[in-house]
């Protein structure tokens, strides 16, 4: 019952953003910073973190084709799992806990500093100033992260098959090409679109909802990030059936 | 009383089981400073917040000039809160900005002042409230009765025609009291606008309030001036009151 309820308000919530941000002008610099604040300064630890996510991939492919013999399918692996799978869920919970958990904290604080209620009495409607240029920024930068992670990846997991496990480059890109049309680089975009919908209305409305004192601050960024990394793994799911689930490789 | 700026009619507002307002129903001047007192937890705050509509009655009116703000629609509500200012408890002002930034905010959204006539017209404010000199300050930086005095700027920077202020002593020493109670006087002289102070500090409530609303347990028990509440015959209104000013006998 409290799930129904909860789901209800988020849905009065969104739409109360909706009917606030068709009426406004949509605040071009703001959200350019917040594309800045959340693609530029999630990048390094994005790049690393997809480095090694790219190297394990190239071993345990090796591992679980080796003794088959096929080890040569390495690169097919890496195109199954790590750019159709791998890339755009670890870029949603990494944004999710690193720039979800700052939306939620940060809007948290403002409505326990009564500066939510400031923006009302100063006739500036918090739904439109504090979403918006969230929604905007994360809504441009999430597909071109996932992008740049396939690319880190990819290439990591190559110089491991061919510079750790001996492994033929050109096979591992033919098999990699075979297995990845440019459709799927679309596919990636359109989960990674809708998991920056999610991690931003999911964090805000946290934020929004935050209850009083430190506690309500620590309980909104714990539920923002919990919650959009369970809806965008259930949704990766669904999306992945839906975009990829009868084609095959 | 002629020319109320606000009237309230039968205001009723409950959360879950709790009683906050109970029927209250007064009319607050224009041009004049109306002081709201009571103990913690009698509603005070929940009543400004209905004044301007950040919350929505259960029962009655909320009339602001001719829009009753119980039953305005979004736009009707944005159009009266430009006409209001409002003093947080703590100045809510925003972090990331400086303190003149915080002044200038609204100018942003409700003027078309370049960025260098808003500055202007912030550091005119800041001036106002004794703080020359802060402009470029982070407002980490400043004390609380700075934060007050900016949150104070950044209220009156619209010039609107009523200002709120929620608990303006609450946290500061005795001096810092003082000097916010003269600020207030002096900018009712200057502006000539409505204020409406919600207080638990008896002695600023004399030293500032034209008119004075006492609430207790959800109900208006006392309204009237200042000197009409110092001889009121109300015994909680006397209990409230004889901890900080010397009543006359009964």
């Amino acid at each position: 019952m409290n799930a129904v309820r909860e789901l209800g308000r988020f849905g009065l919530f969104v739409g109360s953003w909706f009917r606030a941000s068709v009426t406004r002008p949509p605040p071009i610099r703001a959200s350019i910073e917040e594309a800045y604040r959340i693609g530029v300064l999630s990048l390094p630890i994005l790049l690393i973190i997809s480095v090694f996510v790219g190297t394990n991939l190239a071993l345990q492919g090796y591992n679980a084709f080796a003794p088959l013999g096929g080890q040569r399918l390495i690169g097919m692996f890496v195109a199954l799992a790590g750019v159709r799978e791998m890339a755009p869920i670890m870029v949603a919970s990494m944004v999710a806990a690193k720039a979800g958990t700052e939306m939620a904290s940060q809007i948290a604080v403002m409505r326990i500093r009564d500066q939510i209620d400031a923006l009302e009495v100063m006739a500036i409607n918090p739904l439109w100033y504090l979403i918006t240029p969230r929604f905007l920024g994360i809504l441009a930068v999430l597909p071109a992260l996932t992008m740049i992670s396939i690319f880190t990846l990819t290439l990591s997991a190559y110089l491991v098959a061919v510079f750790q496990l001996g492994l033929d480059g050109g096979e591992f890109l033919d098999y990699f090409a075979q297995t990845t049309i440019l459709t799927d680089f679309l596919y990636c975009g359109v989960k990674a679109f809708f998991f920056a919908i999610i991690i931003c209305f999911v964090s805000c409305f946290y934020g929004f909802h935050c209850k009083p004192g430190p506690d309500g601050v620590g309980g909104a960024t714990n539920s923002a990030v919990v919650v959009s990394a369970v809806v965008c793994a259930a949704l990766n799911y669904l999306l992945s059936e839906l975009l990829f689930g009868g084609r095959g490789l | 009383m002629s020319d109320p700026i606000i009237r309230l009619v039968d205001l009723h507002k409950r959360f879950g089981e709790l009683v906050v307002l109970d029927g209250v129903s007064f009319d607050i001047p224009r041009g004049k400073t109306t002081a709201i007192i009571g103990p913690s937890g009698t509603g005070k705050s929940v009543l400004i917040k209905h004044i301007v509509g950040l919350l929505e009655p259960d029962q009655g009116e909320v009339w602001v000039g001719d829009v009753d703000m119980a039953t305005a629609s979004e736009r009707q509500k944005y159009a009266v809160r430009k006409r209001f200012g409002m003093l947080f408890q703590d100045g809510a002002l925003f972090d990331s900005m400086t303190a003149g930034e915080n002044v200038a905010f609204p100018l942003r959204f409700h003027t078309n002042l370049s960025e260098a006539e808003r500055r202007r017209v912030a550091e005119e404010k800041l001036a106002l409230v004794e703080l020359p000199d802060v402009y470029d300050r982070p407002t980490a930086a400043l004390s609380g009765g700075q934060r007050k005095r900016v949150g104070l700027a950044r209220a009156i920077v619209l010039e609107p025609e009523v200002v709120l202020f929620d608990e303006p002593n609450s946290g500061l020493d005795p001096m810092t009291s003082d000097t916010i109670d003269e600020l207030i006087g002096r900018m009712k002289k200057q502006l000539g606008i409505t204020f409406i102070v919600i207080t638990h500090d008896i002695v600023s409530c004399v030293d500032i309030a034209d008119y004075v609303a006492m609430l207790y347990g959800g109900k208006l028990v006392e309204y009237g001036t200042v000197q009409q509440l110092i001889h009121s015959k109300q015994p909680i209104v006397r209990d409230f009151l004889k901890r900080n000013v010397e009543l006359p006998p009964l």
